[in-house]
């Protein structure tokens, strides 16, 4: 098998560059950055391919004890960055200057420019105490807001001013005392679970994984750079959207115990003005509509629509039977439905507004984990007004969507060419990457048709899944697990019965 | 709530034979519920908890205050019955990690007018609070005692606000909590900068935290994240001196009483809940 990684995150968006309007489509597969500019074909990966081969062939040497300090302090010009940690998340700035991203096994917070030559620059790669989950910006771009795993927001700036990131910065108060963070920074493992396939170099590294968080538990360094806890749950956290509501900033946070929290932004971030109670298993994503209303998903059968300001649900969406309906439609699905629908589930992975010149009609698009098809949803105050399923070719990984004109939306979308349609593990017999990146258009009707506009910058962004993961020397046998674990894990966070440790007699 | 069935059967059976001697006013056996000393804050419990506070149903644990007496089937647990679940006022002191529920025994008869609820993560320490509950009760029956007084099963540090709506209380304490030594696991207190934004969330303003506990560091590490917390300020002594809840506190709770008679230091701190203020 020849097979790339899928991209596991995707954003297109608009911008204007010297007076020109251009579309821009960024993919992140497995450690790497592609960026495409829609109609010249023109873009670029980071990082640069020379580096990416250079490191990769030279030798794990890195013998010295994890918990020792290897000079590596983050500064925010480093523009020839290496990188061996896969993103999780992407996120643009609102004035599309910069896009934020995480890597998660080494739990970095990064932020990228990508100038008018389409090169891809890291001015920014701050090593969090704890693997960020989410992440957004406030409204006036000033400020990175990541939540992580282990249930607590921090306030990051955006832009690290020249004075930040040095060895003796003065962390805030609300941090210094709080549970001290590690310092991953010190350590990075010589590769990543997906560059190593040798059974026993795989041991090897994860064990020097292993060794290195035993190491960076132990110290007690603060982080080097400006950040503020905001505030916490006792959860995981799965989504964060940041809102403006007349003046007023709001953060929404969602999490893994059913909860959606809303606060206010900071400065006073530490006041909870409320609570979007209603769901019954785990929260996922958060999705602010046009209208302003808030759309949440995750492990319920609904997806429930919000007047969040006044904590009020408006109406539900049954996300679960537009799942039903659809597998059932299609023959080569029909067999994956358990003969006991009441016992079939879905993990919403992600809910996308569909910008609409209509305000009081709301449009979404929704994705399940493992399932070939990206549904759209028109609704409004009252309930479901329209409902379309969009057959893929392989399950749903990500999808972005940009407006064209004030009717027309175009979505893009990424698709698992690695596993079979409907299965989470189970490989195909043949690599299709040739439809890994489908769009789709829709106009004024809402109706949604595969589209042709943005397959220059497809096509080149799935050229460079082969050829940038050939020169990471990712191009044998690539671990399907590894995969499987890079691009699924939603339906885990449900909670499973009889799990309780209390009640074991 | 739903419990393990062989739990739940073993306490049917206890109560049937506490009913069956005609002595249903006799104190539980603290020995036939105690458990180890820690439960996971962080992991999944099988607990029982409402979606939000008015899914909660209040009645069954104070049913001198349910807003319709309802004619109680037996199994609470039928779906969706027409059963009322309100209570006339709701409750207005929480007593967090509650353990055996002395500080809560103590309390009802003070403030006999406000419902105050223990809270507590331990399965079978909750049954016991419980079973004490219904017991007081029906020792006191002429006089309607101790109907103010409940219990849950709660794990308070993820689920306080599906029990509670926004500024509900007007005291909540947090009695000798387990201290959780080790720096990671720092998040496991159940004091925590961040987590005193839902203890401001469910108190009203001019609501009081009251903190006791025999270990001094983590005194000062309750005393330091509520004092940096902006929706709190510190009570001044002289004015803590004078709050009766401090002396019920120092002397009632069962951690109180060991650490009196084994003469250990006991620090007390009282933080004021403060308004919010205006938007920024
Ligand atoms: C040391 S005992 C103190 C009991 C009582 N307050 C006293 O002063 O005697 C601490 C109690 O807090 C409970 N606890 C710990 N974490 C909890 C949580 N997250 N929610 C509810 N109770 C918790 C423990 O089970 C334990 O019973």
């Amino acid at each position: 098998m020849n097979m790339a990684l899928p991209f596991q995150c995707l954003k297109a968006y608009r911008r204007s560059v010297k007076g020109k309007e251009e579309t821009l489509l960024i993919g992140a597969s497995g450690s790497r950055l592609v960026v495409v500019e829609s109609s010249s074909g023109q873009g670029s990966t980071w990082p640069a391919e020379e580096e990416a081969s250079k490191e990769t062939e030279a030798p794990a040497e890195d013998e010295e004890r994890p918990g020792k300090r290897i000079k590596l302090t983050p500064t925010n010009t480093n523009d020839s960055n290496s990188n061996k940690s896969n993103f999780s998340c992407l996120a643009l700035s609102n004035d599309q200057q910069y896009i934020v991203a995480i890597t998660g096994e080494d739990k970095c917070v990064r932020v990228f420019h990508i100038d008018s030559d389409y090169r891809i620059h890291q001015l920014s790669q701050r090593p969090m105490a704890r693997r960020p989950c989410a992440i957004t910006l406030t409204s006036d771009d000033s400020t990175i807001l990541c939540a992580d795993k282990f249930g607590d927001v921090y306030a990051l700036p955006l832009l690290m001013s020249p004075d930040d990131g040095v060895q003796d910065q003065e962390v805030p108060p609300t941090t210094s005392t709080a549970e001290q963070p590690e310092t991953p920074v010190e350590f990075k493992p010589s590769a990543s679970v997906l560059t190593v396939h040798s059974g026993r170099n795989r041991k090897v590294l994860e064990e020097q994984i292993r060794q290195a968080s035993l190491g960076q538990r132990k110290s007690k360094e603060p982080l080097k750079f400006k950040h503020e806890l905001l505030l916490g749950h006792v959860s995981m956290l799965t989504d964060i959207v940041y809102a403006n509501v007349n003046g007023r900033g709001y953060i929404v946070t969602s999490d893994r115990d059913e909860h959606v929290r809303v606060s206010r932004a900071p400065p006073q971030a530490h006041i909870i003005e409320g609570f979007c109670h209603g769901h019954e298993e785990f929260v996922n994503r958060l999705c602010l509509v046009s209208s302003g209303r808030l759309v949440s998903g995750g492990g319920d059968a609904q997806l429930f629509v919000w007047d969040w300001l006044n904590y009020r649900l408006l109406t539900t969406i049954d996300v679960r039977d537009a799942v039903l309906r659809f597998l059932k439609s299609q023959a080569e699905l029909s067999s994956i439905v358990p003969a006991n629908e009441e016992g079939f589930k879905v993990a919403v992975t992600g809910i996308w507004n569909v910008p609409r010149s209509d305000a009081q009609r709301d449009e979404i698009l929704v994705t399940c984990e493992g399932v070939p098809a990206i549904f759209h949803f028109g609704f409004d105050e009252a309930g479901k007004k329209h409902e379309q399923a969009i057959p893929l070719n392989g399950n749903a990984i990500d999808v972005t969507v940009i407006q064209q004109s004030p009717d027309s939306c175009v979505a893009v979308a990424s698709v698992d060419y690695v596993h079979k349609p409907g299965s989470l593990k189970d490989p195909r017999e043949q690599k299709q990457d040739d439809q890994a990146i489908p769009t789709f258009t829709s106009g004024p009707d809402g109706q949604w048709q595969a589209d042709s506009t943005l397959d220059t910058a497809a096509g080149f962004l799935t050229k460079q899944l082969s050829t940038a993961v050939g020169a990471a020397g990712l191009a044998g046998e690539v671990d399907l697990k590894a995969i499987q674990g890079l691009l699924y894990g939603t339906a885990n966070l449900r909670k499973q019965p009889g799990t309780d440790p209390d009640q074991v007699a | 709530m739903a419990g393990e069935p062989a739990k739940r059967q073993k306490r049917e059976e206890y109560k049937k034979s506490l009913n069956a001697d005609e002595s249903n006013a006799a104190l539980p056996k603290k020995k036939f519920y105690r458990q180890r000393a820690h439960a996971n804050p962080f992991s999944d419990h099988s607990l029982a908890y409402p979606k939000s506070p008015s899914d909660m149903d209040w009645a069954s644990h104070y049913p001198a205050y349910a807003v319709k007496q309802p004619q109680e089937k037996d199994e609470a647990e039928s779906h969706d019955s027409e059963k009322a679940i309100a209570i006339t006022q709701p409750v207005e002191i929480a007593d967090i990690g509650c353990g055996f529920g002395g500080l809560l025994f103590a309390l009802a008869p003070r403030f006999p007018t406000s419902l105050i609820l223990g809270m507590e993560i331990r399965t079978s320490v909750t049954e016991y609070v419980q079973e004490k509950v219904r017991a007081l009760r029906a020792q006191n029956s002429a006089t309607s005692g101790f109907q103010n007084a409940a219990c849950i099963r709660a794990n308070t540090m993820k689920f306080l606000p599906n029990f509670f709506a926004k500024g509900q209380l007007a005291k909540i304490f947090l009695c000798f909590p387990d201290p959780h030594f080790k720096q990671r696991k720092h998040k496991a207190r159940i004091v925590s900068y961040t987590l005193n934004s839902e203890y401001a969330y469910v108190l009203k303003p001019g609501g009081i935290v009251y903190t006791i506990t025999d270990v001094e560091d983590l005194h000062k590490w309750m005393v330091e994240h509520l004092e940096k917390h902006p929706s709190f300020e510190r009570v001044r002594e002289e004015e803590q001196e004078k709050d009766e809840c401090v002396e019920i506190m120092r002397t009632e709770t069962e951690e109180g009483k060991k650490v009196e008679r084994n003469k250990g230091m006991k620090y007390v701190a009282l933080f004021r809940r403060l308004e919010d203020p205006a938007w920024p």
